[in-house]
């Protein structure tokens, strides 16, 4: 193909080509990090939190205005549970302290000896008087739930840390592999919280294969927690997670709350949520982002695609002399066409190659300045592509147009 | 070389229908140098642009080297101009962003030679007319007869059967004009056949013979005595 | 000159609506891309109180244990130590530096409101001391903070909010009233007037974010010890410590902020001095554990170090204004192939006598007319955008408001780009030759 020539021609009048090729250089770096982002973001948001099955699991967060002593609080649980039992629809009912990506809870240190200056991690800590296991429907991947045996009552207000030892402990894997790097299996070590001589420990009975903490960080400190099997009264926060049967949810959970509110002469308050409700206004912000760019990045693509077009179009209206002087050289429809898109290629090119410095570019700035992550080299290659195609296509209709100049136009006076 | 019978070309606009050529019969023989000739409007530019396959006719026969282009479609009318015609135009029609070794090579490259054939057939039409040293160099850098005599290096390097020549010194001073004319009439005497339209009676004289048209036919037929070439071939 | 190259601007676009429209249109949006994300940024990043932001600071103390410290160790940025321990708490507010000082936690407050046939209302609020609302300039639409004495003896009594108040009480102006929280009485003494700094910067540690609702109830920080009221935010305990309410006070867990308040902005060293010798005495002691330095920050380094201005805002105005250059690009090639159309009007207008300085002035007039045209549609568009983008969460709301320097900086951003993207075609048209152009190459 006429290569050379066209090069050449385009050397001497640089101006358009220059901004073609500088909108695919801006619009490559803009979209490979833009859809970099999006599918970091997605992909953060739709981590399972270990809840099986989320759409048929509801939480209620619960508070007595009237604060009463410990037995009268267990006794208050337990009926509490009892009601939310009784409640047609529901499968299983567990009290908890905590949910996991509701941004609320506790987290605690810990390491796997007493002695360690530093503790092996931070994880977020739940426990329950029921089988958390069973009601958010947890994978157990090596070991055991919890016995009936191993469950403590304990009372915040009163109790001290000795007392307050777990009898037996569960961990996510992920924990487990923080704490203990160099074992393959974890039944049966010591998990003990915090660090020093009065440092408290309990044994792992079970390995969960997935529990996200209450806040779902982003990265690996989102995966670590811990469940502790205790009845705790004059504690912070008072959940109820239910699991109901499917097709069932929105009646559940008004009788829930309905069937709490009788439990108690005293005034209470009571909140009935969703947990696929909590995981969207977890996500809000990234799913919010991602729209954002994902309209950025479309309008990239339609700007620089006119952009495009309108150069090639006033290079057909300048060069219309010369395409009817070619035309009567000999050259057919087809040869006028294929002239603009191989020009039009090589202009891409030089575009999409100071496209994907750019984008390199523009992402080292990214990661150093705004702790974003790093972007592979797929994205270069996709983002190439999409530009070459987007490039054949829109000076397809220009290029068309010059083919179309009829011969005659180089005998014509003007 | 050329024929054509009974040709008539008609331009339709929404309201308006013009007869350019009506009835047109003119037959160009092998090696043959004519002109032709008519005022303005009298059809001379169309008769140029059928007879160089850059329009349609509306009607009649048009035969070029035995071929027989009526119904052609588009593309093997490019072939057919791209094989056996060459064209000079009154505004020479340089592409001004090539070098002159590249304006030659514009009409080659269709013709699908490989590069070693390109570069022969270009150095030897531009030494024919006399350009060869400035091969790198741009139109814009040229005389107006020099950028007419690439024009016309380009018409020749793919070797044509039949030169078609639009005004070809309509833009140039008499000096410029004589060389551009003794150019022609060197390669006609080697045998290309030329077509050449003009407003210049002094030239249509000097051809070998004239084709005068008037209101899209026609009008004589005049064949002159031998043309100064062969006077002087034949020199005694 | 002015109007009639600014009429012959206008009746140049008119003859291409097309290019003009698309011309037009590529520059608005990229405005206004450009502008919403600033808007955001401009008031996420705004300085709530402007007026005495450099004389207002948060103390960092590190209370921690010695087990486990590790002064080289990012990670030791323990976000709720950032708070303060009770014990620290009630040293500084007693014999502290400084012209005032204040502490404060969250704390959940169920209202039982006085017409039974509403259900309990779950407010959020804080426990702090009087001096919050001198020292914030908190404007009081009905009465006024509770009195000094009434501070020190923590008495049961309660400020409450404009919208709080108007729920409970209707439009009429409810101190000297009672109100009942958590189960126990409370005067109410004041009625906040829309008290919204933006970002809400005393409680950005476990609060409900900088951009989050108003507190809804206040009560003294005295009261709400004495009634073992509940923390309802961050708290951090890195020792062990003993059960119970008492227990928790003696502790050295973190979960109040404090704020001093100086004379003036030069005090700051002599703040720090003084803060320096208190850790000092506290360390001799044997209650302060590790030889950590304390940090002073004022209001607007404090929103810094709590990243309140998000990475996301950040990229997301950092793509807008990559997203203006690639308009300002296109708008550079949409100028050229309008102007270069026009090569023989400029010939012309050169014969008749015009300088190129002239010309220079009429076509980048010209770009000025399609400038202001994209300035008006991108202020348009950034409204829309803004809305959109509001309606994401209620914080989002707070934040995506435009105010008036960001509307005249949509009209100078267009104008700017406008007249940058001209330049160019602009010059390229000043070059065209006198000559009445009857043919062209």
């Amino acid at each position: 193909m006429e290569i050379r020539p066209i090069l050449s021609a385009l050397l001497r009048s640089k101006t358009g080509a220059i901004l073609v090729a500088l909108q695919v250089a801006i619009s490559l770096a803009i979209l490979a990090n833009a859809i970099h982002i999006v599918n970091q973001r997605q992909a953060v948001a739709a981590r399972p939190s270990g809840i099986a099955d989320e759409s048929t699991m509801v939480y209620v967060e619960l508070r007595h205005l009237r604060k009463s002593d410990h037995n009268a609080q267990v006794a208050e649980q337990k009926a509490e549970t009892a009601a939310l039992r009784a409640v047609p629809g529901v499968t299983s009912v567990a009290f908890t302290n905590q949910m996991p990506m509701t941004n609320n809870g506790s987290n605690t240190s810990v390491s796997a000896d007493r002695k360690q200056l530093q503790s092996s991690a931070v994880a977020s800590y739940y426990f329950s008087p029921d089988s958390l296991v069973k009601t958010l429907g947890l994978r157990i991947v090596e070991g055991r739930d919890f016995r009936p045996d191993e469950f403590i009552e304990i009372d915040n207000d009163k109790d001290d840390d000795a007392a307050s030892a777990p009898h037996a402990i569960l961990v996510t894997r992920a924990l487990a592999q923080k704490v203990w790097p160099n074992a393959s299996s974890y039944v049966g070590k010591t998990l003990y919280y915090g660090t020093g001589a009065d440092a408290q420990g309990g044994p792992v009975v079970g390995v969960l294969d997935t529990l996200q903490s209450q806040s779902a960080e982003v990265g690996e400190r989102g995966g670590y927690a811990s469940i502790v099997p205790m009845r705790l009264t004059n504690g912070y926060g008072t959940i109820y997670a239910i699991r109901t049967e499917p097709g069932q949810v929105e009646r559940v959970m008004k009788e829930a709350e309905t069937a709490l509110l009788r439990t108690s002469a005293d005034p209470l308050i009571v909140r009935v949520k969703k947990i696929s409700d909590t995981r969207k206004e977890r996500y809000r912000a990234d799913i919010g982002l991602s729209w954002m760019l994902v309209t950025v990045s479309a309008l990239l693509l339609v700007i620089t695609a006119s952009g495009i077009v309108g150069i090639s179009s006033l290079w057909v209206t300048q060069r219309r002399k010369q395409i009817g002087v070619r035309r009567a050289l000999g050259a057919r429809r087809v040869d006028i066409l294929r002239y603009f898109l191989t020009e039009n290629f090589m202009i891409t090119s030089v575009g999409v190659a100071s496209g994907v410095l750019l984008a390199v570019a523009l992402n080292q700035l990214l990661v150093s300045k705004l702790e974003m992550a790093r972007l592979p080299l797929d994205y270069l290659l996709i983002g190439a592509g999409v530009f070459w195609l987007l490039g054949a296509l829109a000076v397809y209709g220009p290029a068309w147009r010059a083919a179309s100049i009829s011969p005659a136009t180089a005998t014509r006076s003007t | 070389m050329l024929r054509m019978t009974n040709l008539s070309k008609v331009y339709r606009t929404h309201m308006i229908e013009t007869h350019a050529l009506r009835g047109f019969e003119i037959q160009v023989n092998k090696g043959e140098f004519v002109t032709v000739t008519g005022p303005s409007g009298s059809g001379k530019t169309s008769f140029l642009n059928i007879a160089g396959l850059l329009e349609e006719f509306t009607d009649g026969d048009y035969i070029l080297d035995g071929v027989n282009v009526k119904g052609m479609d588009d593309n093997a009318r490019s072939r057919l101009r791209n094989e056996k015609l060459g064209f000079i135009f009154q505004g020479f029609n340089l592409i001004p962003d090539l070098s002159l070794f590249d304006n030659v090579d514009v009409p080659l490259r269709y013709r699908g030679f490989n590069a070693k054939e390109r570069k022969e057939r270009i150095e030897d039409a531009l030494a024919k007319v006399g350009l060869a040293s400035r091969m790198k160099h741009y139109p814009a850098e040229l005389s107006g007869g020099q950028q007419q005599r690439v024009a016309i290096a380009r018409a020749l390097a793919g070797s044509p059967k039949l030169l078609l020549a639009d005004e070809p010194t309509g833009n140039l001073d008499t000096q410029m004009a004589r060389g551009v004319m003794e150019l022609l009439e060197e390669i006609n005497a080697q045998g290309t056949t030329i077509l050449m339209v003009t407003h210049d009676p002094e030239l249509a004289t000097r051809s070998q013979r004239n084709v005068h048209i008037i209101d899209g036919q026609v009008s004589d037929l005049v064949r002159k005595g031998p043309s100064l070439v062969d006077t002087r071939s034949h020199s005694a | 000159m002015f109007s009639y190259y600014f009429k012959l601007g206008v009746r140049s676009l008119r003859r291409n609506p097309a290019l003009t429209a698309l011309m037009v249109l590529t520059l608005a949006v990229g405005v206004a891309a450009s502008v919403s994300t600033l808007t955001i940024l401009h008031i996420m990043s705004s300085n709530p109180i402007p007026q005495k932001s450099e004389r207002l600071f948060a103390p960092v103390i590190d209370n921690g244990p010695l087990e486990g410290y590790n002064p080289a160790d990012p990670d030791n940025r323990n976000s709720s130590n950032e708070q303060m321990s009770y014990i620290d708490t009630m040293n500084l507010l007693k014999n502290g530096y400084g012209e005032r000082r204040t502490a404060l936690y969250g704390i959940g407050a169920p209202i039982e409101p006085p017409r039974k046939d509403m259900g309990v209302i779950s407010a959020q609020g804080i426990a702090t001391t009087r001096d919050f609302f001198a020292m914030f300039d908190v404007p009081f639409l009905y009465g006024q903070a509770w009195s000094e004495a009434e501070d020190k003896a923590g008495a049961d009594v309660a400020v409450l909010s404009s919208a709080m108040a108007e729920k409970l009480f209707g439009a009429a102006n409810p101190v000297g009233q009672r109100v009942r929280i958590a189960q126990q009485d409370y005067q109410i003494v004041g009625v906040l007037n829309n008290y919204r700094p933006r970002p809400k910067f005393f409680r950005l540690v476990g609060g409900p974010g900088a951009f989050g609702q108003e507190e809804e109830v206040m009560l003294p920080l005295s009261t709400a010890i004495r009634h073992e009221t509940p923390h309802n935010g961050s708290m951090s305990c890195s020792s062990n410590r003993e059960a119970g309410w008492q227990g928790l006070l003696r502790s050295e867990c973190t979960w109040l902020q404090f704020f001093f308040e100086t004379k003036s902005a030069s005090e700051r060293g002599q703040l720090q001095s003084w803060l320096n010798n208190y850790a000092d005495d506290q360390r001799k002691l044997g209650r302060l554990k590790r030889n950590a330095p304390n940090r002073l920050y004022d209001v607007m380094e404090w929103l810094e170090y709590r990243k309140v201005v998000g990475n996301d805002s950040r990229l997301a105005a950092w793509l807008a204004f990559g997203f203006l250059a690639l308009c300002l690009v296109n708008t550079i090639g949409l100028l050229l192939a309008k102007f270069s159309v026009r090569a023989s009007e400029v010939g012309i207008r050169r014969a008749l006598g015009a300088s190129r300085a002239e010309i220079f002035q009429q076509f980048l007039t010209e770009t000025a007319v399609v400038g202001l045209a994209g300035g008006l549609l991108g202020l348009l568009l950034a409204f829309g955008a803004l809305a959109i983008i509001g309606m994401q969460s209620k914080e989002m709301q707070v934040v995506a408001h435009m105010d008036l320097p960001m509307l005249a900086l949509t009209f100078v951003l267009a104008l700017l780009a406008a007249v940058l993207a001209g330049l160019i075609p602009t010059w390229r048209a000043c070059k065209i030759t006198p000559a009445i152009q009857l043919k062209s190459q």
